[in-house]
């Protein structure tokens, strides 16, 4: 017995026995698995539509239909571009939608839907012109109304999305947002404000419109509540993706649930939807810039190892590699050329409620900060799928300092500074509890680092595995937050304001649960975030970071990468470290398959 | 009398319901966490928001309020009469939002007939398991009875231990590799389900316990059955043993297992969450399991009710079934 | 084997009834058990994982939550060489998990948890559901009804949801977290499973109670207690054993099933504390990393279906030494 090949035949031996039992009695399954064709091409279904099945297309006239076959995962919660809120979802919703701004594979955020932008003087009003001609994939206009209502939308609070606050920068918003439906006369007041700061105008940049269907209505303004630079990136996120208001309507709550509503335009049209088991997405031949060239399909298998096989088998094109699978594709010459491995903007930290003993002080801080080891952990948890980090903004995002050395692994100086700290030393440390939601990988995680914590500082840690939700609803709030948890941060838009302003500001929801408060980084980045000068403004979140780092707040941990197996006739793919899907969905229209090399 | 028995009996579904309804609310409300705590890695909803989402959803009535709002009916936030369960309204889903519950579970994508619901699926599948189990478990159980301690007996009690040792999430990567991977007979990602063999290794994966326990249970009652003083007298009248096998035995050894097929088709109704995350079966188990993680209050409730009322119905249908098997119970 | 053909066996087990004087059911049904080979080899299993797991700080060749630095997924001794190339070291006899720690002490320490969910709560279960059963069966009209009334009740609970819900509600609490989350895992197995024993005997006590030998014992007096356990329970066993033998599999892949979905038993990371890993647990950590380490997954699935094995052998001796005709 050397390999699982050789396990397996163990397994197959067992199980072919019980088949033979089966096939002992007269009739096994209406569906007997033996009269099936030893071969992986699925037989030609009696459905008079032609299903897309590129390894059933026999044809050698007709060109061969291009299909990217890509394993999402679990099916979406929810579609709607406001009020969806989850990567997955997103994934859906970008290759439908075309925001007013979007993001090139360098994360540069670049004319979208609108050809240009501009802010005034103080950066409190910002300017859209939309391309001339847009049109829906249906063939519909597409002017500025379509966005004010989606951005409308965004913040009534009748929709309730969950990102609906990252519209609050523009005036009144918030206002409209915290108002009560019940109390009509006071709803309607707050709507009429942002109905004013958010217009669309023809043209002539003074005329109000009307109607969807006027196509001169190409001007969208945004006045804010403050200085604001990096709206225009806001904007370009999902949740001012145009959903048609009368499909929405039409369609009902559920609207978003079937292809039929879900008209955009975006680089693909959604052409079928089959809930948890297939999407396809054929190119939008309207789209007005590099037209797709392949079908997307999505499948909705959860477990990885399935996933896995089925690439194996070439039932899908890309998939999500797994830490576990990482040791078998690269000691493969073949399948080592199809991994694709790169950055991702996530960074995950061991954090600490900082009201509670002994994490409020900073020596124990830093302590474990220099008794953890990335590189071990990386190696042995993550498989080498991620990397150690010191410092908080990961790599690919602006601010980001790769530079960091502080609180870097170093056994002996972390027992020194244990000893600089009020506890004097190990002994004197209170019990020191690690919680966690519950789960076979989270499990591996804390075990290892327990370990790593004896080892390294002689500390032992107990740990607390919860409910996952328990988890998150413990998180939200200082007197609940647990002591120590392992917590990440991805980012929403490529921009340092949302990895420092959003994140550590203490007015922030998350500075608020760990009672982080430092006043003197407030005011740096309350000054950073109105700053126009780009590099002035990229200095000032640099210090804030620095700033960040020095106090140590949070134990950095790890940023995780990005990792998937691609085969090798998909090309044009151009990768980005906001990728969570498929690697390229920031590029989808670029990606091609190279049909002569289709086994 | 059988009618009146059926009648009373489905009178007293009503309070059972409400019972199971009372104790899955109490409980359900007692676990921390809300609907809007997802994943820990995202940032929390912010308080606006939360309220609004409250609102929207009733969760700012008293407890008592959300629970007769949930079963007899309420005003909505826009001050509307909406019935609640006894109008077959099981309420809007906390997680997959503007659906309902009754929608996503028994809605068929539009211009599709009712098989194509997500509990139509879970139907198919379910019974197709059953009938599996049954066809290759009876048989082996009484295969294994009759050829008590010989080698087919031990390969029986040999299969049937891994049926019951081995979880789900295994035996299904392992016919995976098996059917799929190793004999090419089937894909392994299922593209549609209108392709009959895609069924084949969700259904044995789904059937398998089952499948085990139905042989076990089989040949213990067969054994039981053939100890009997009726089965020797049969023999000694000189009765040919296809006779006494068919008539004598089996209608006898069936018994206990006609008791399990009610439970056991429920079960494997709401026991398909495995199979779903593996082969992106479009069933209705993992709304069983994860509405309780997702704390999606209606959806826990409906599944709970659903299952309760399956559960009641396949009980009756045994009862009445088992006074058919054996005259000597009489149904009361 | 005693029982090698059905006809001989009769033959013989009448002939001892003539020849020897009559003993008590038990003794005779133990003597009668030690006499079926396959029973006592599944006792024997039975008490050889129960020692070894209860005195794993002695047997376990390594600590079970040592992390071996860069000794991560080695493949088990008699594999030599995993699928990607790695060598197997003889000091970690059934190989390393991903994180480097050694599979056979684990699975040596997750013996402990395993096999007391599965024993506990099915005994339990059997107590409460075999005297609410007889009871109900044999007393029948009112208590019957209420006592069925119940059952319907508890049996309308979809299982998985209420092992859920219940776990959940109740973790946090000083409950919860007694014995590492035991005690509330039992109870929650307890709660939902007692009905199908209840049933299944109560429909057992219905068909024995119109035969032939109850009439007898009654019309010669015997009181209801002796009519009970004398003549109705022995009867009411061969299913129950059978289900006996399935539920305590079943019990340990529940476990293994809450702790895939996120709420089984706390670990601890203690060396000297008591149930630091189960099977269960480790059969969901295994299953995800099945291509590349399959001995993760494989060494304590053996280890369920040899305990499964052995509890059936013991099931099938019991039923057949309790088995009236075969006295």
């Amino acid at each position: 017995m050397r390999s699982f090949k050789h396990w397996s035949g163990i397994i197959a031996l067992v199980l072919v026995l019980s088949m033979l039992l089966t096939a002992c009695t007269p009739q096994a399954a209406p569906t007997a698995a033996a009269e099936g064709e030893p071969t992986a091409k699925p037989e030609p279904t009696a459905e008079p539509t032609k299903e897309a099945e590129p390894e059933a297309e026999p044809t050698a006239a007709e060109p061969v239909e291009k299909v990217l076959r890509i394993n999402e995962g679990s099916y979406p919660d929810i579609i709607d571009p406001q009020r969806s809120s989850y990567v997955g979802e997103i994934g859906h919703l970008q290759l439908i939608y075309e925001g007013l701004t979007t993001f090139d594979t360098d994360l540069e955020t670049v004319p979208g839907a609108a050809e240009s932008w501009e802010y005034n003087d103080d950066a409190t009003e910002l300017t859209f012109t939309l391309r001339e001609g847009l049109q829906y994939s249906d063939g519909s206009p597409l002017n500025a109304m379509r966005f004010k209502f989606s951005i409308m939308r965004n913040i009534d609070p009748n929709t309730a999305g969950e990102y609906s606050y990252i519209t609050d920068y523009i005036l009144g918003a918030a206002e409209w947002r915290s108002s009560d439906p019940t109390d009509a006369a006071a709803y309607d007041a707050a709507k009429a404000v942002v109905d004013g700061n958010v217009q669309a105008y023809k043209m002539d940049g003074t005329t109000v419109c009307d109607s969807y269907d006027d196509t001169d209505c190409r001007i969208l303004t945004v006045k804010l509540g403050q200085p604001t630079p990096y709206m225009h990136t806001v904007l370009g996120i999902w949740v001012a993706y145009p959903a048609k208001e009368e499909n929405i309507t039409e369609g009902g709550e559920n609207w978003w649930n079937s292809s039929v509503w879900q008209i955009g335009n975006g680089p693909f049209i959604l052409k079928t939807l089959e809930p948890f088991v297939r999407a396809r997405f054929v190119p939008n031949p309207n789209y007005h810039g590099e037209k797709a060239k392949v079908d997307i399909e999505y499948s909705y298998i959860i477990d990885s190892a399935i996933s896995f096989q089925a690439y194996l088998n070439d039932e899908f094109d890309i998939v999500g590699l797994a830490s576990e699978d990482l040791q078998t594709v690269e000691s493969d010459p073949e399948l080592s050329e199809q991994m694709l491995i790169y950055p991702q903007a996530c960074t995950f930290a061991l954090q600490f409620n900082l009201t509670k003993e002994p994490f409020n002080d900073p020596s124990v801080r830093k302590a474990f900060s220099m008794a953890l080891d990335r590189d071990a952990y990386a190696q042995d948890v993550l498989a080498g799928l991620g990397t150690g980090t010191l410092t908080w903004i990961p790599e690919g995002i602006p601010g980001a300092n790769e530079a960091e050395d502080r609180w870097a692994f170093d056994p002996e100086a972390a027992k020194a500074e244990l000893a600089n700290s009020v506890y004097g030393s190990v002994e004197g440390l209170p019990l020191i509890t690690a919680t966690f939601g519950d789960s076979p990988r989270n499990r591996v995680r804390w075990e290892w680092m327990a370990d790593n914590f004896k080892k390294n500082l002689g500390v032992e840690i107990e740990l607390n595995p919860i409910d996952p939700t328990t988890f998150t609803s413990l998180t939200k709030d200082t007197s609940t937050m647990p002591q120590m948890i392992l917590l990440g941060w991805c980012s929403d838009y490529p921009d340092p304001q949302n990895w420092l302003s959003v994140y550590w500001s203490s007015s922030s929801e998350f500075a608020k649960s760990v009672a982080y408060a430092n006043p003197e980084l407030d005011a740096l980045l309350a000054q950073a975030d109105v700053e126009l000068d780009p590099d002035a403004r990229l200095k000032m979140y640099e210090d804030a970071q620095d700033m960040l780092i020095e106090e140590l707040p949070a134990v950095m941990f790890y940023n995780r990468v990005n990792s998937f197996l691609v085969k090798p006739w998909v090309t044009g793919i151009e990768t980005t470290p906001q990728d969570g899907v498929f690697p390229g969905q920031y590029a989808a229209n670029l990606i091609d398959i190279d049909t002569s090399l289709l086994p | 009398m059988t009618l009146r028995f059926i009648a009373r009996r489905a009178l007293w579904t009503i309070p059972v319901l409400i019972l199971i309804a009372v104790v899955t609310f109490v409980l359900m409300h007692l676990a921390p966490g809300g609907p809007w705590d997802k994943d820990p890695g995202k940032r929390n909803v912010d308080a606006i928001t939360l309220k609004n989402l409250e609102r929207l959803y009733g969760l700012d009535k008293p407890a008592w309020r959300q629970f007769t709002a949930y079963m007899i009916g309420d005003f909505d936030h826009e001050g509307e009469w909406k019935f609640g369960a006894i109008g077959g309204n099981l309420g809007p889903s906390y997680r997959q939002r503007g659906m309902t519950v009754q929608d996503i579970l028994f809605k068929a994508p539009a211009g599709k007939p009712f098989t194509e619901s997500r509990f139509g699926y879970s139907v198919r599948l379910g019974v197709l398991a059953l009938f599996l189990a049954m066809i290759v478990g009876i048989p082996s159980g009484v295969i294994a009875a009759l050829k008590q301690n010989t080698w087919i007996d031990y390969l029986v009690t040999l299969i049937t231990n891994i049926g019951v040792s081995v979880p789900n999430f295994v035996m299904g990567i392992f016919l995976v590799i098996l059917f799929a991977v190793q004999l090419k007979l089937v894909p392994v990602a299922p593209r549609t389900w209108t392709d009959p063999r895609v069924w084949v290794i969700p259904s044995f994966v789904l059937a398998f316990g089952t499948m085990a326990y139905t042989a076990r249970l089989m040949r213990s009652s067969m054994l039981e059955v053939m100890r009997q003083d009726y089965v020797r007298t049969a023999r000694a009248k000189g009765l040919s043993e296809t006779r006494v096998v068919t008539i004598h035995m089996l209608k006898n050894a069936l018994i206990p297992v006609v008791t399990i097929l009610g439970p056991a088709l429920a079960g494997l109704l709401v026991g398909s969450f495995v199979i779903e995350s593996m082969f992106a079966f479009p069933g209705i188990g993992r709304e069983f399991v994860q509405s309780i993680s997702n704390r999606d209050y209606s959806m826990i409730m409906g599944t709970t009710l659903i299952y309760a009322v399956l559960i009641v119905a396949a009980n009756l249908s045994v009862d009445v079934v088992y006074g058919l098997l054996d005259p000597r119970i009489k149904i009361k | 084997m005693s029982t090698v053909d059905y006809a001989v066996t009769e033959l013989s087990a009448e002939e001892q009834i003539l020849a020897r004087p009559v003993r008590s059911l038990w003794t005779d049904a133990m003597a009668r058990l030690k006499r079926n080979h396959l029973a006592i080899v599944g006792l024997i299993m039975i008490l050889f994982f129960l020692v070894i797991s209860f005195a794993a700080p002695l047997i376990a060749p390594h600590p079970p939550l040592k992390v071996y630095r860069g000794m991560s997924q080695l493949p088990p001794v008699f594999a030599k060489v995993s699928e990607s190339g790695v060598k197997a070291d003889p000091r970690f006899f059934f190989g390393t998990d991903s994180i480097g720690r050694d599979v056979l002490s684990r699975v040596i320490y997750g013996g402990r948890a395993s096999m007391l969910v599965g024993i506990i709560p099915v005994t339990v279960i059997l107590i409460i559901g075999t005297t609410i059963g007889l009871i109900s069966g044999y007393a029948g009209g009112w208590v019957d009804n209420l006592l069925m009334r119940l059952t319907d009740v508890v049996y309308a609970f979809p299982d998985l949801l209420f092992y859920i819900l219940l776990m959940i509600t109740l973790r946090e609490t000083y409950f919860g977290r007694m014995l590492g989350g035991m005690l509330l895992l039992f109870l929650a197995l307890a709660v939902v499973s007692w009905v199908g024993v209840a049933r299944l005997v109560r429909s057992e006590v219905l068909a024995i109670k119109e035969k032939g030998f109850i009439e007898a014992a009654r019309s010669v007096g015997a009181s209801n207690s002796r009519i009970i356990l004398r003549h109705i329970l022995p009867n009411t066993l061969s299913p129950l054993i059978v289900w006996a033998a399935f539920s305590i599999p079943r019990m340990i892949i529940v476990e293994a099933v809450l702790g895939y979905i996120g709420i089984g038993l706390r670990l601890e990371t203690n060396d000297n504390a008591f149930f630091i890993s189960s099977w269960g647990g480790l059969m969901s950590t295994g299953q995800a990393s099945i291509t590349s380490q399959p001995w993760v997954l494989l060494t304590p699935s053996i280890c369920v279906a040899l305990v499964v094995l052995s509890f059936t052998f013991i099931g099938d001796g019991l039923r057949d030494a309790f088995d009236p005709r075969m006295r």
